[in-house]
């Protein structure tokens, strides 16, 4: 017997609590793209040398983008699922569904790899803890070569502890990134100022720019890792069900984080050069932000071990916002009949989608487990990292495209800058340009990381190939079309969920949009 | 460590970084206030005025009237439909031609054409022909699907029998859409 899908999802017993605030909001967003700087500055570094700032501005500009069209998409459709849902409604189900694998691959990894190096960093303290360094534990399992049993152990003690924290309740967990968040913002701001007060030379930073300078190869592979560092965005539009107010909320969130993660990446990477010369980081890939706060006078003997617990909070708190978004994007997944409604389960009492939070939250540990039996667990999980973002990416923009088309009478709190007007089928449309360059953009990134990256082009497409098989077994148990929609009433559950987001001049601006847009088909006829 | 380093574009920077951080985040942290149901449906309910319709006879409160409605429907970018009305005596067939009056409908027509091309409006110019002027409002009305009618009244009501007028009495009776009437006090 087919299953019914329940698309009420705004309002019901099942639903998401509203909890999260303006600053909560922003930190979902801030912990999950914060940290990949905090990771990838001395990966980018070994391969754009002079130019990582170049480099960084230019990744910047994609993710700019990127993060526009995201704030006009989450807060025009204020619902959970993020990038899948965008895709879903712009083109349909059957892409719905691989934006949502490629993402759900993407918050899975990002689960495996952050807690990974969050243990890493914790690992700084070992010594003075146990006397003994964590390569000490390295050792030979079978066929497995350079194993680190405890750094694993590590990782999934805290994998389990966030997967506690989450089933408790999103308040509790945002809570948690709220408090860590704003830690790590000031800390890094005051990084940023001393360093420029008091130890950055524009000049060493000229001379490694004119006399470093990388190879193309070097130059394209520093990009397409440098893209990495910007992935996370996705998270502000995946709590956006659960965001007061997310309609007036998320673009200003959106729109923070845009601004504040690029000024801190260029700012990281500018200062980086300006201090050190670049081959310091590139030796130093595991901790550049500890490197180079070493470096700046006054904090620099007590920045060594604070940077590490810096980097250890920031990093668990972006594994945190891997099992929430991939919770969320699941559970919505399930409520549109993409998959099984299994999924759909809230717990009783905390009101979470604990089902979501146990299956893919598992696919993060076991991830974990074998990225360590491979010779380096964090190479191997960055390497697929970039796949499932530039492909979810690439079809988010497509999509904004065509909802301006398919459906102009929407109101946008925030529009894309540069548009076009034109008339489609009797009806005025502004053509986003913006979104065409994003789309060839990152369209360009996808196509540079299945080029250069050798386990992300393998692992990514066999993912999404997995995610299909399941796809096309559970749309035909259930008697749905594979590459065709199932019905969905956008409009009233655009209507639903305004309603109980509480945003009522939007809900009013569409009711008289979806009036408007009545009447003038009526005239037609 | 290294050692001090001090240069002036770093200060700069610092600065900036400094007053663009703490800038953004505030402008984050205070969004706008929470509009209420009633207070939202009051608010937008004014953007479904397309097509505002305004009857001017070339009189100066009549064409305060087209301005008014101009104002109105800016911010939507509105088509105002201006609408002269020629009455035509019970003594004669309605489309007996009447060029004086086209004339003087033609002339009031374009002033108020003017009015509405400063405000970059779409003008839509009509002139009716009926037995009595608020008749021809309202089938104007319809036959545009106006969805508000703005009437500038004159001033003076003296010697009217009715408080607002023949054609404003009319107009609250039968129009098909919402009417807005504007009546400047007596001068004097």
């Amino acid at each position: 017997m087919r299953e019914k899908i329940k698309e009420s999802i705004g309002q019901g017993k099942s639903e998401l609590r509203r909890d999260v605030s303006v600053w909560g909001s922003y930190m979902w967003g801030f912990a999950d793209v914060g940290a990949d700087t905090y990771v990838a500055l001395g990966l980018v570094m070994a391969y754009a040398q002079g130019a990582t700032s170049l480099v960084f501005a230019l990744a910047g500009i994609v993710y700019i983008m990127i993060g526009l069209a995201y704030t006009e998409l989450a807060s025009s459709y204020p619902v959970a699922g993020g990038g899948s849902y965008f895709t879903l409604r712009g083109l349909g189900d059957f892409w719905g569904f691989v934006a949502g694998s490629a993402l759900i691959l993407d918050y899975t990894i990002d689960i495996a790899l952050f807690a990974t190096a969050s243990a890493g960093y914790l690992n700084f303290f070992m010594p003075f803890v146990i006397g003994r360094e964590i390569s000490s534990f390295v050792t030979t399992i079978g066929p497995f070569h350079n194993i680190n049993p405890v750094w694993c152990a590590e990782t999934l003690i805290l994998i389990g502890f966030l997967i506690w924290l989450n089933i408790r309740g999103i308040r509790e967990s945002s809570f948690v990134n709220e408090v860590i968040g704003a830690v790590v913002i000031a800390t890094e701001s005051a990084l940023v100022i001393l360093a420029f007060l008091f130890a950055w030379n524009p000049e060493l930073l000229a001379y490694q720019w004119s006399t470093q300078f990388p190879s193309l190869h070097n130059f394209m592979y520093g990009s397409s890792i440098a893209i990495i560092s910007f992935v996370g965005l996705e998270s502000i539009s995946e709590v956006a069900q659960e965001t007061r107010r997310p309609a007036t909320v998320i673009p200003r969130t959106s729109i923070t984080l845009i601004f504040t993660v690029f000024i801190f990446a260029v700012a990281f990477s500018t200062l980086g050069l300006g201090i050190l010369p670049w081959q310091v980081f590139a030796e130093n890939i595991d901790n550049p932000i500890a490197v180079l706060a070493e470096a700046i006078p006054f904090v620099g003997l007590i920045a060594g071990p604070f940077a590490a617990a810096l980097g250890a909070l920031i990093l668990f708190i972006s594994s945190n916002t891997g099992i929430v978004g991939s919770s969320r994007l699941t559970y919505y997944l399930s409520k549109f009949g993409i998959i099984s409604s299994w999924f759909d389960a809230v717990h009783p009492k905390y009101k979470t989608p604990i089902r979501t939070i146990l299956v893919f939250s598992g696919i993060g540990l076991i991830e974990t487990v074998l990225s360590f039996l491979t010779p380096s667990a964090m190479d191997t999980l960055a390497n697929m990292y970039a796949f499932g973002a530039t492909l979810g990416y690439t079809l988010v923009f497509i999509a904004l495209i065509r909802l301006r088309f398919s459906e102009p009478w929407t109101p946008r709190p925030y529009k894309m800058p540069l548009n076009i007007k034109l008339k489609y089928k009797g009806r005025k449309v502004l053509f986003p340009v913006l979104g065409v360059i994003g789309t060839l953009g990152v369209g360009t990134i996808l196509f540079m990381v299945v080029l250069t990256h050798s386990i992300g082009r393998i692992a990514g497409p066999a993912w999404v190939i997995l995610c299909f098989c399941y796809y096309v077994w559970y749309r035909k148990s259930q008697k749905f079309p594979i590459f065709k929609s199932i019905e969905h009433n956008w409009e009233k559950q655009q209507m639903e969920v305004l309603s109980s987001a509480e945003e009522f001049d939007l809900l009013e601006q569409y009711k008289n949009a979806l009036a408007e847009r009545d009447k003038k088909r009526v005239d037609l006829k | 460590m290294t050692q001090v380093q001090v240069s002036l574009l770093g200060v700069i920077i610092a600065i900036i970084f400094t007053i663009s951080m703490g800038g953004i985040l505030w402008w984050m942290l205070h969004p706008p206030p929470q509009i209420k149901p009633e207070v939202a449906r009051a608010r937008r309910s004014v953007e479904t005025l397309k097509r505002i319709l305004v009857p001017t006879s070339g009189k100066p409160y009549s064409e305060r009237g087209i301005e008014l409605a101009c104002r109105l429907g800016a911010e939507h970018q509105a088509e105002i439909v201006l609408t002269y009305v020629i009455e035509i005596p019970r003594t004669m067939p309605l489309d007996a031609p009447m060029p004086e009056a086209e004339e003087k409908a033609n002339q009031a027509l374009n002033r108020g054409k003017e009015i509405v091309e400063l405000h970059h409006l779409p003008p839509v110019l009509l002139i009716e022909k009926a037995r009595e002027a608020g008749e021809g409002i309202i089938r104007a009305a319809k036959d545009n699907q106006a969805d508000v009618i703005v009437l500038g009244m004159r001033t003076s009501l003296r010697g009217v029998q009715s408080l607002w007028g023949r054609t404003t009495d009319t107009l609250l009776r039968k129009a098909p859409c919402e009417v807005i009437i504007d009546k400047l006090p007596e001068e004097g």
